[in-house]
């Protein structure tokens, strides 16, 4: 168990084979994905800074080891976190949630039903990593793209949501109506002008493909127009085809591709319903 | 590597490697068999216990991590020989069908209460959505939780 970032990060530099261990909840099941177990694992909980969240004017300040049930309990009412309060607060199970980090969320590569992920790509989040070369803070699109291939001794310890005068939802589609993996996700972001017109929109697509990614083509289509839910599914239709859904025990890729347009419905009705 | 745990407010050193579940330290070495070991990949909440106060899912839980910590299992809450007021309500409501998934449920409504006494139907059934009953007795047991909230 490491007691500060530079003994973690002097850990995990130290030996190749090691790796961060924070809520646990991806690398004890190791042994069902019929993984190697790992030998070799250094703690992050105890870092006191890990764990910090710190709300200022201008940003939102998570530690990585901030677990999904902190993240609602901290974030609740803080205006523009509505999406990313109910990723957090409906992904898994409670039990699961009082222990999966935001942080162990970010780099589970091969976990591609993330909820905090397209959530926090559509607020333009930003992480900050630390490693035996010094700090580095990127957007967390930049990061999904790298994390596979991380240098040994780095090691996410924050992200950052930049605060300004947005509303944000997120569209989920579990099989049962809570409790499983989502099939599809879409994630919402959007700035409105006082006539509803979108200044300003993220879209993003989680769980359909191996990690989530922006719906660029989305955004361009609703930049400019009043949001509307159901204009939003009728644009959507028009523009799901450049996903190719993944195939899964849960559901087929056609399926995860088809449900999109109501998500987006839904992830439009979600960011109006905002304060 | 010993770590030293308060499970049940007895202290307990654990010499199991770190990565042991916390689960199989509480089963093996303490023989302490409420929590059941059935999907291990938290899913089921058949293993739930409460780690300083909060439920988890005791298979997750690497031991390594708990120096400490407190823990708390289902064969805490009738500490004084007396059931708990939820022990008893699932009982006078003849709740319990073969009981794996049950010490889960009441360690999870446990915890639930405390922040929610008078919780209504819906968020009883949020609450539980990690806990996974096959002989399907949910609805007797929301009735009986909501018979208890009633009382609060």
């Amino acid at each position: 168990m490491a007691r500060s970032i530079d003994d973690a990060v002097a850990a995990l530099a130290d030996r190749a084979d090691a790796t961060a261990l924070a809520g646990g909840t991806w690398i004890m099941r190791a042994p069902i994905r019929r993984e190697p177990p790992i030998r070799f694992c250094v703690g992050l909980t105890r870092i006191p800074e890990l764990n910090a969240v710190d709300i200022s004017a201008s940003e939102i300040r998570i530690g990585a080891c901030v677990t999904h049930a902190r993240l609602v309990s901290a974030l609740a009412g803080v205006r523009g976190c509505e999406g990313l309060v109910t990723a957090a607060g409906s992904a898994a199970n409670p039990a699961v949630r009082q222990m999966a980090t935001i942080g162990g969320n970010l780099c589970a590569s091969a976990f591609p039903a993330s909820d905090l992920a397209p959530s926090l790509l559509s607020l333009d989040a930003e992480v900050e990593l630390s490693g035996p070369g010094g700090d580095e803070r990127l957007p967390v699109g930049r990061f999904l793209e790298r994390r596979g291939s991380l240098e040994p001794g780095i090691l996410l310890t924050a992200v950052v949501i930049p605060r300004r005068a947005l509303k944000s939802g997120h569209a989920r589609l579990p099989l049962r109506k809570a409790g499983d993996y989502p099939v599809a996700i879409v994630s919402m972001t959007a700035e409105l002008r006082g006539d509803g017109a979108v200044e300003d929109i993220r879209v993003t697509v989680g769980s359909v493909e191996a990690s989530p990614r922006r719906w660029t083509q989305l955004e361009q289509a609703l930049l400019g127009r009043r949001l509307d839910p159901n204009g939003a599914y009728d644009l959507a239709q028009a523009e799901a085809h450049i996903f190719t859904g993944r195939d899964g025990v849960d559901a087929p890729g056609w399926y995860r591709v088809q449900v999109l347009p109501a998500l987006a419905r839904r992830a439009a009705q979600a960011v109006l319903a905002g304060p | 590597m010993a770590t030293n745990i308060l499970i049940n407010g007895e202290a307990h050193v654990s010499t199991r490697e770190p990565m042991t579940p916390l689960l199989d330290v509480l089963r093996e070495e303490l023989f302490l068999t409420g929590a059941k070991s059935v999907c291990r990949e938290g899913i089921c909440g058949a293993c739930i216990v409460h780690l300083d106060g909060q439920p988890v899912v005791s298979c997750l839980v690497p031991v390594g991590t708990l120096e400490g910590r407190e823990v708390r299992t289902v064969e805490s809450l009738a500490a004084e020989g007396e059931p708990s007021p939820l022990q008893q309500v699932m009982e006078e409501h003849d709740v319990v069908q073969c009981g794996m998934c049950f010490p889960g449920i009441l360690m999870t409504l446990t915890s639930f209460f405390r922040e929610r006494p008078d919780a209504g139907r819906d968020e009883v059934k949020a609450a539980l959505v990690g806990n996974i009953c096959r002989c399907t007795g949910y609805e007797r047991i929301v009735d009986a939780a909501i018979a208890l909230a009633k009382r609060s």
